[in-house]
C-alpha cells in the first residue's frame, strides 16, 4: 500500500540510440518535430497501460503513476475493510460507465462526468484539465475512430 | 501527455552539461508574515519581485485572494505561487457548491499540500494561509514541499528572519486590530529595510468574521524622490542634418488620412514618461 508512487525513472539519457522510431539519425533519442508530429512519443501508450515518459525527469514518471497509485490504495483499503466484493463491484460500476460515456472525438468526446462521479473527482479541477495536452494533435475523423473502437483493423 | 510538458527536460539537461545556463526564474525574494488577533487574521507582505540580482517589479501583489474570507500570501516563484493558488482557489468554490457550505481554511490548507507534495517541491510555492470560517480563526504556512505549520504568528521568505524578529519580541497574545495590523507592517518593514530581497510597499489583508479586506499599498515607505537636477534638453540641442516635407496629398497616396480638429479629445496618445 503505498500513497506516492515509487520512483521509477531512469537516471540516464542518451540522444544517439533510442527504441521509438521518431528521432532524427543523428540523435534518435530526441524527438525530432520536423520528422514525426508536434505531439512527442508522449500520446503512446505501452502494453503495461502506463504512458510512455519522454524525459528522465523524476517528476514526469511520478505524476504518470500518480492517478493509478492513488486508485490502487483506495481499492486496497476498501477490500481490507469492506471485503473483496466492494473494490469489485466498484471497479464493474466505473467499467459500465465508461463503456456508456463514450462520444466521438469529432463532438468534442466524452467529458466524463459519470466515471469522475464514481471516484468522486467530480469537483476538482487540475493542470490536466487545462492543458489538455492535443492542442497540437490533428483531429481523427469519426470513421476511423468507430473502426478502432469496434476493432475493425483487426479483421 | 496533459499536464506539464517535461519534453525538453533531457535536451536542457543536455544542454546544461554542455554548459549553457538554465533560464532564471523570476522569485519574490520576499517577506510575508501572519497573525492572528481577538477575532480575525492579518496578512501581509512587501511588494518587490527578484530575478536574480535585478528587481524585476518594484510594486507586485502578493497577496492572492483565495476565498471571500481565506487569503494567502506567496513566496517563492512568483508564477508558481499565482497559478497554485488560482488553482486552489478554483477548487475550493467547486467544493464549496458542491456542499453548501462555506469553505474552511484547513480545505484549502489540506488541498494545497497535498497538490504541493505530489509535485516534489518542483511547484515552489511557500504560501501563508489566512481566514476566517465558521469553526473560527486559521493560520497556516505551506511549504514547496508540502509541508505545513499552524501558529498565533507566521513569517515566510528570505526576510523572514528579520520579520520572525520583530513578532518574537513584540507580539503578545489577544490583540486588538489595530495592534495586529501595526505589528504585521513593522514585522514587513523589518523586511523591506533588512532583507536584500525584499522591499519597496506593504500590502496588507485583514480578515475578521464579517469580511476582509485588502489595503493595497497600506504604507509606502520608499516613495521616489524628486531628481534634484533636470535631464531635459533645451530644443535644438541636436543639430539637423536634413529635413523632408511629405506633404498630405503625397501621403495619401498609400494610406487614409483623416483631418482631426485640434480640441478634439477622441485620439488618446500614450504619454511617455520621462525622468524628471
Amino acid at each position: 500500500m503505498k500513497i506516492a508512487p515509487p520512483s521509477s525513472h531512469s537516471t540516464s539519457a542518451t540522444n544517439t540510440s533510442s527504441n521509438t522510431t521518431k528521432g532524427a539519425p543523428s540523435a534518435p533519442g530526441l524527438h525530432d518535430t520536423l520528422r514525426s508530429s508536434l505531439s512527442s512519443t508522449n500520446d503512446t501508450i505501452t502494453p503495461s497501460g502506463t504512458p510512455q515518459l519522454t524525459s528522465s525527469h523524476p517528476l514526469e514518471s511520478r505524476l504518470a503513476q500518480w492517478q493509478a497509485t492513488q486508485d490502487t490504495l483506495k481499492m486496497n483499503m476498501l477490500r481490507r475493510n469492506f471485503g473483496i466484493a466492494e473494490p469489485v463491484r466498484r471497479g464493474m460500476e466505473a467499467k459500465i460507465c465508461k463503456e456508456g460515456e463514450w462520444r466521438p472525438a469529432c463532438l468534442g468526446g466524452s467529458a466524463g462526468v459519470s466515471g469522475e462521479v464514481l471516484a468522486g473527482r467530480d469537483t476538482e479541477i487540475s493542470w490536466e484539465d487545462v492543458y489538455r495536452g492535443d492542442e497540437s494533435r490533428e483531429a481523427t475523423d469519426f470513421h476511423t475512430e468507430m473502426e478502432g473502437k469496434v476493432g475493425m483493423e483487426r479483421w | 501527455m496533459p499536464g506539464f510538458d517535461f519534453s525538453n527536460y533531457n535536451r536542457n539537461a543536455t544542454l546544461h552539461a554542455q554548459g549553457v545556463p538554465l533560464p532564471k526564474a523570476t522569485s519574490t525574494g520576499t517577506t510575508i508574515v501572519g497573525c492572528i488577533f481577538n477575532g480575525g487574521v492579518v496578512i501581509a507582505a512587501d511588494t518587490r519581485a527578484t530575478s536574480g540580482p535585478i528587481v524585476a517589479d518594484k510594486n507586485c501583489e502578493k497577496l492572492h485572494y483565495i476565498a471571500p474570507q481565506i487569503w494567502c500570501a506567496g513566496a517563492g516563484t512568483a508564477a508558481d505561487t499565482e497559478f497554485t493558488t488560482a488553482i486552489i482557489s478554483s477548487n475550493l468554490e467547486l467544493h464549496a457548491l458542491s456542499t453548501g457550505r462555506k469553505p474552511r481554511v484547513v480545505t484549502c490548507m489540506t488541498m494545497l499540500k497535498q497538490h504541493l507534495f505530489r509535485y516534489q517541491g518542483h511547484i515552489g510555492a511557500y504560501l501563508v494561509v489566512a481566514g476566517v470560517d465558521p469553526t473560527g480563526v486559521g493560520l497556516y504556512t505551506v511549504h514547496a514541499h508540502g509541508s505545513t505549520d499552524k501558529l498565533p504568528y507566521v513569517t515566510m521568505g528570505s526576510g523572514s528572519l528579520a520579520a520572525m524578529a520583530v513578532f518574537e519580541t513584540q507580539w503578545k497574545q489577544k490583540m486588538t486590530k489595530e495592534e495586529a495590523v501595526k505589528l504585521a507592517s513593522d514585522a514587513i518593514q523589518a523586511g523591506i529595510f533588512n532583507d536584500l530581497g525584499s522591499g519597496s510597499n506593504v500590502d496588507v489583508c485583514v480578515i475578521t468574521e464579517e469580511k476582509a479586506t485588502l489595503m493595497r499599498n497600506y504604507i509606502t515607505p520608499n516613495q521616489r524622490e524628486v531628481k534634484q537636477r533636470d535631464y531635459k534638453f533645451k530644443r535644438g540641442t541636436t543639430a539637423v542634418l536634413n529635413e523632408k516635407i511629405i506633404t498630405r496629398e503625397e501621403i495619401s497616396k498609400y494610406v487614409t488620412v483623416h483631418e482631426l480638429s485640434s480640441d478634439d479629445d477622441v485620439v488618446v496618445v500614450e504619454k511617455m514618461d520621462i525622468d524628471a
